[in-house]
């Protein structure tokens, strides 16, 4: 029943919001179901026995309304119910528009995305999916910046072509299910489909997912919806939905299709080798500091991706605490982002300078948090990346170089951007920059500090996903004597 | 089974001191006043010092030679178990002394130096969080946490360097510090992967135990000693990766110090001693080592002939030295590598510190052509400046005298060529060296207006013990040629195993000796002809000068060449993918394909009211009608 309760909090919340219009009354109320969220979930950790919740929801098609959660889930959902209560502090003690409207949609895309990483079938899984597109997509619209309507426009095409597949893979899916047809992921995992047509239904099902990632060449919507989205919907993005589409792959394709996946494996790994690269290459020269740590953003995400293809052990292990690691990290940089951007009314690079001068307190803590972004040890960041690099060792010296380069290149464009900012000469633009408010600490601290926590001690989530952690690499290792992997 | 050793686990303390400072110096940061910052910081790594020694008595009466003193489990997972512990052997507490001692001194004088900077509390928070990192490299007791120290020197160099963050130049000398000590870096995470795959640990003791089963040249222990070495060249500046040392003395001229003696720079030297078990299974490893060691001691030493900025001849001066600790590492012989580590830490900090207060006398000014006649404005200074001139030439008695010495000869043994060459970098050594000091303390001052004087006692103490150091410190380490017992080498047996060599006979060594002595004294005699006796002073910026002194006064040209061969063609090829790839090929083509769904959408839109939410409340229904509709029929 605890799932349940999680997935409806927010949703119901969301709905009382709705009737109230007293601003700092309704971001109290957002925040503290964002917390009773966090405090149920937690207790899923604590809990031995397993939750889960089904009745039957449409009857003729046997589609069950199924909740329920793994190691993998829990992993996402912790994320989630993380993330949101920092979300909404990002809005605190700031004048925002249509408060209620906008913290009802806030709390309805956190109901939907625990929909997504609690459902048991394919159906519900999709539905859900589809559901947290919408209240983002008001939010991008409505409180969006320059350009909002056709980049949110655009965004909202490219998600949406992404789910067409994905929907017309589910119900090819479903129409394989032998018996009375199902969508459930127990039965899809039981399907032994043919090598041949695994092959191209690898692409039926992961293009929707390669575009939220994103994957190279898919994240061209990504760079400008981030630069204009508001500061908390980009936190969701980046914080959230980017890992929306690892759990959704991590659903469909391993299991489901592993010879397809097994097929393709090294040719995504590249992809997202070149994605590593290629955003880190560009971040460099970006003069919009949140389009940069847009691209860096794509950068890590797609060496989580590269992790994921690779699929041993370490690889996965190093994916899942990444997963929570650049969750905490991108939401705090986004939040010092949007910080800079109240103080100093821009975000050009070359017109920013001096501000550690002004403001040191928000220097150090910038300066924390950049430090985690490039994993230096001790940081989450770096325990996440040196699993992941471990495992794609095991796999390929060649694709290990390839993903450690983002460790100097991540150096260069984050140390460029915090000088350009922080240090230096104050420039005119910083003319009136105050230090941090208690509000701001509030944020900040704590996010940083789960940043420390994880690197010096990050048993406890290791512990949280073993046995999925265990399960997954599974998959693959039978395959690799059935079908030879795609030459290169 | 080997027995506890009482009080051996008070061994974590030792980096607990420093990083409590940190806290205190860093948290407090506002509310300390006057020299309290820098009296907590000194105290707390002179206090890490103490115990350094109460362990290093400790290990010697327990008679046992290691001990691992495990904190906590850092990564458990499958396979993988890194714990978060520390060696305790004669290797890392020699370490950990001249870490903490040196490092004290260090700090001391900078309640001195640093005395009327505004932000001398941050400054003193992170000298600490330094010295802690340099203590968790050298006391892991695996390569992870060694990584951790390594990467945390790399940081703090960071933001000391940038110290004074209004400059850009400033500023940009850290960054560079620390991009070229992460491409290094990025080889030694590699290298500590591959000891992973292939050992299944990245624990010292467990590696070096398993390494006695491969062959001398196995593919995998030379492929894995190389990219150690990767990182090992960006920590201790070898070429190529050197240009960000002499960049660092943008920082405070303790930093400096910290940075070429007591720290940082002698961390690469440290890892590749460690791993002596691997690198004598890797004689091509060795060879590398050998080359980029000479190759470096000789170009840095030749740069240094022409530079005129007192820190900078400083700091080609390290870069020189460490090439020959790296020499002497190449060679197998680690433990007079690690000699030259100690040696080097005593006269090179003097060197710094000294010159800290040269600078701090002459009101900041740095170059040397303006300078002169200091001698007996600062005698101290001057005297204790002398010493570590005379000892990192080479003259005996002095401490670097030994040490070279020590790796000069096993130099001869592998190839007199290397010997030659080797000697030849030691006599240009000597020349610069005492170039700087004649031009610096000899003839008439230069800088009009200005009015030198002795600087305070905090800052003169840790002078005459540095000196004292330097003066002495090679008697820890007497060849038997002079009836000495190489206490320093049998020291480190038990931890480096260094490779046999023949021993030269004593009638040839002390013919090598007498030999460089008597170049040794030409070259001073001729530095003093030239720069005391017809007051020779550099030429001034612009004017022109012969090819040869032209490439060396600009160093070779080699960062230049970095700027044109890397930095820039990144910034084009981060122009070209944004500019060309990303908004002429990527994004147009999706784009394209969105308009024409955009087109038909906006066909139908004339059915509907134009209603955005109606759209997506329609999609929804929309989506669930689909499927009823599939599945009927």
């Amino acid at each position: 029943m605890i799932v349940l309760v999680i997935l409806l909090i927010p949703f119901i919340a969301g709905l009382l919001l709705l009737l109230n219009r007293n601003a700092a009354a309704v971001k109290l109320v957002a925040l503290a179901s964002a917390i009773v969220s966090l405090v149920a979930t937690l207790s899923l950790v604590f809990t031995a026995q397993l939750s889960s919740y089904s009745v039957i929801w449409i009857n003729f098609l046997e589609i069950k309304f199924a909740l329920g959660y793994d190691g993998t889930s829990l992993i996402m959902l912790i994320l989630t119910s993380l993330l949101f209560p920092f979300i909404i502090m990002a809005g605190m003690k700031r004048e925002q528009q249509n408060v209620s409207l906008l913290y009802a949609l806030i709390l309805f895309t956190q109901s939907a995305l625990t929909g997504v990483f609690l459902a048991q079938n394919a159906f519900l899984f999709y539905i859900f999916w589809e559901l947290t597109l919408i209240p983002l997509y008001f939010i991008l619209l409505l409180w969006g910046g320059e350009g909002r309507r056709n980049v949110t426009f655009k965004f909202f095409i490219y998600t949406l072509t992404g789910s067409l597949f994905l929907l017309f893979g589910i119900i090819y899916l479903y129409s394989l299910t032998p018996g009375v047809h199902t969508t459930d992921f127990s039965a899809f995992s039981n399907l032994n489909i043919p090598a041949n047509t695994q092959i191209w239904l690898f692409w039926v099902l992961f293009i929707a997912f390669a575009i939220k990632m994103p994957v190279f060449p898919f994240h061209t919507w990504q760079p400008s919806t981030y630069t204009m989205a508001p500061t908390q919907g980009v936190m969701i993005l980046a914080g959230v939905m980017t890992k929306m589409g690892i759990y959704g792959a991590l659903r469909f394709l391993f299991p489901v299709i592993p010879l397809g996946v097994h097929y393709w494996q090294n040719t995504i790994i590249i992809l997202s080798l070149i994605g590593v690269i290629y955003a880190s290459v560009i971040a460099f020269r970006q003069t919009n500091l949140k389009t940069l740590i847009a691209f860096s953003s794509m950068a890590h995400v797609s060496l989580m991706v590269a992790a994921m293809f690779v699929l041993n052990y370490y690889a996965v292990q190093g994916l899942l605490f990444q997963v929570l690691s650049h969750g905490v990290t991108i939401v705090a940089l986004f939040y010092i982002v949007m910080l800079i951007e109240e103080k100093a009314g821009t975000l050009e690079l070359p017109k920013l300078g001096g501000i550690k001068l002004l403001a040191p307190n928000m220097a150090i803590l910038f300066l924390l948090v950049v430090l985690g972004s490039i994993a230096l040890p001790l940081t989450a960041g770096f325990v996440g990346e040196f699993l992941i690099i471990t495992g794609l060792f095991q796999q390929s010296i060649w694709f290990a170089v390839f993903g450690g380069i983002t460790m100097v290149l991540g150096a260069i464009y984050m140390l460029y951007a915090y000088q350009r900012v922080m240090l230096g000469e104050k420039r005119p633009g910083s003319g009136n920059i105050t230090d941090l408010k208690r509000i701001d600490y509030i944020v900040l601290i704590p996010l940083i500090t789960i940043i420390l926590v994880l690197g010096i001690y990050p048993q406890p989530v290791f512990n949280l996903v073993e046995a999925s952690v265990t399960t997954m690499q599974n998959l693959l290792v039978p395959v690799a004597e059935v079908i030879p992997a795609l030459p290169l | 089974m080997v027995n506890p050793i009482p009080y051996i686990d008070l061994a974590w303390l030792v980096p607990a001191f420093p990083l409590l400072g940190f806290l205190v110096t860093g948290l407090a940061n506002k509310s300390l006043k006057h020299k309290q910052a820098g009296i907590i910081a000194s105290a707390m790594v002179l206090l890490s010092f103490l115990v350094s020694l109460v362990l290093f008595f400790i290990l010697r009466s327990s008679g046992q030679n290691e001990a691992t003193i495990t904190l906590f489990n850092w990564i458990s997972i499958g396979g993988m178990n890194i714990p978060f512990a520390f060696l305790i052997d004669h290797l890392s507490l020699t370490m950990m002394l001249i870490v903490t001692g040196v490092g004290a001194l260090i700090h001391i004088y900078s309640i001195g130096y640093m005395h009327d900077d505004e932000r001398v509390n941050s400054f003193f928070a992170q000298m600490n969080l330094f010295t802690f990192s340099m203590l968790l490299l050298v006391m892991g007791a695996n390569y992870l946490v060694l990584f951790i120290g390594w990467e945390g020197v790399g940081l703090c160099s960071y933001l000391l360097i940038g110290f004074w963050f209004k400059n850009p130049a400033y500023n940009y000398a850290a960054r560079k510090a620390f991009v070229m000590n992460r491409i290094g870096d990025l080889g030694f995470i590699l290298g500590i992967i591959l000891l992973f795959i292939t050992f299944k640990t990245v624990t010292f003791s467990e590696i070096f135990s398993q390494a006695a089963a491969f062959p001398v040249g196995a593919p995998v222990i030379t492929l894995i000693t190389i990219l150690l070495l990767i990182g090992a060249v960006g920590k201790s500046a070898q070429i190529p990766l050197f240009t960000w040392l002499p960049d660092a003395m943008a920082g405070p001229t303790p930093v400096s110090a910290l940075i070429h003696a007591a720290t940082m720079v002698t961390a690469g030297i440290y890892m590749i001693a460690r791993s002596s078990i691997l690198y004598n299974l890797a004689p091509l490893t060795l060879n590398i080592i050998i080359v980029i060691g000479l190759a470096t001691a000789i170009i840095a030493a030749l740069i240094g002939l022409k530079q005129n900025d007192i820190k900078k001849v400083l700091a080609y001066s390290t870069v020189s030295q460490l090439g020959y600790m790296f020499l002497a590492l190449g060679l197998g012989a680690y433990s007079a590598g690690v000699f030259h580590v100690t040696t080097h830490a005593f006269f090179k900090a003097l060197l710094f510190l000294g010159a800290g207060s040269v600078i701090h006398a002459m009101g900041g000014e740095q170059d040397i052509r303006k300078m002169g006649g200091l001698r007996k404005k600062m005698p101290l200074t001057y005297f204790t400046f002398l010493a570590a001139t005379l000892a990192i030439s080479g003259i005996p008695p002095f401490s670097g005298f030994f040490s070279k010495d020590l790796i000069l000869s096993k130099a001869f043994e592998h190839s007199v060529i290397l010997y030659i060459l080797a000697l030849g970098g030691a006599l240009i050594t000597c020349f610069y060296m005492f170039r700087l000091l004649y031009l610096v303390f000899f003839g008439e001052q230069r800088l009009a207006g200005a009015h030198p004087h002795e600087s305070p006692k905090v800052m003169t103490i840790p002078l005459i013990i540095l000196a004292v150091l330097s003066v002495f410190g090679g008697f820890l380490n007497i060849p038997s040629l002079f009836n000495g017992d190489s206490k320093f080498s049998n020291y480190l047996h038990s931890a480096v195993v260094s490779k046999a060599s023949e021993e030269l006979s004593h009638s040839t060594e002390i013919g090598l000796i007498l030999g460089s002595l008597l170049l040794l004294g030409l070259v001073i005699f001729f530095a003093y002809r030239t720069f005391v006796s017809k007051s020779m002073i550099p030429a001034k910026d612009g004017e022109p000068m012969s090819f040869f002194s032209k490439l060396i006064y600009n160093k070779f040209y080699i960062d230049e060449m970095y700027t044109a061969v890397f930095e820039k063609p990144f910034g084009y090829l981060s122009d070209f993918f944004y500019n060309k790839v990303e908004n002429t090929v990527l994004d147009p083509v999706v784009d394209e394909i969105g308009f024409t769904t955009a087109r038909v959408g906006s066909l139908l839109r004339k059915l509907q009211q134009g209603n955005m939410s109606f759209y997506l409340f329609a999609m929804v229904a929309g989506i669930l009608l689909f499927i009823i509709f599939i599945l009927i029929v």
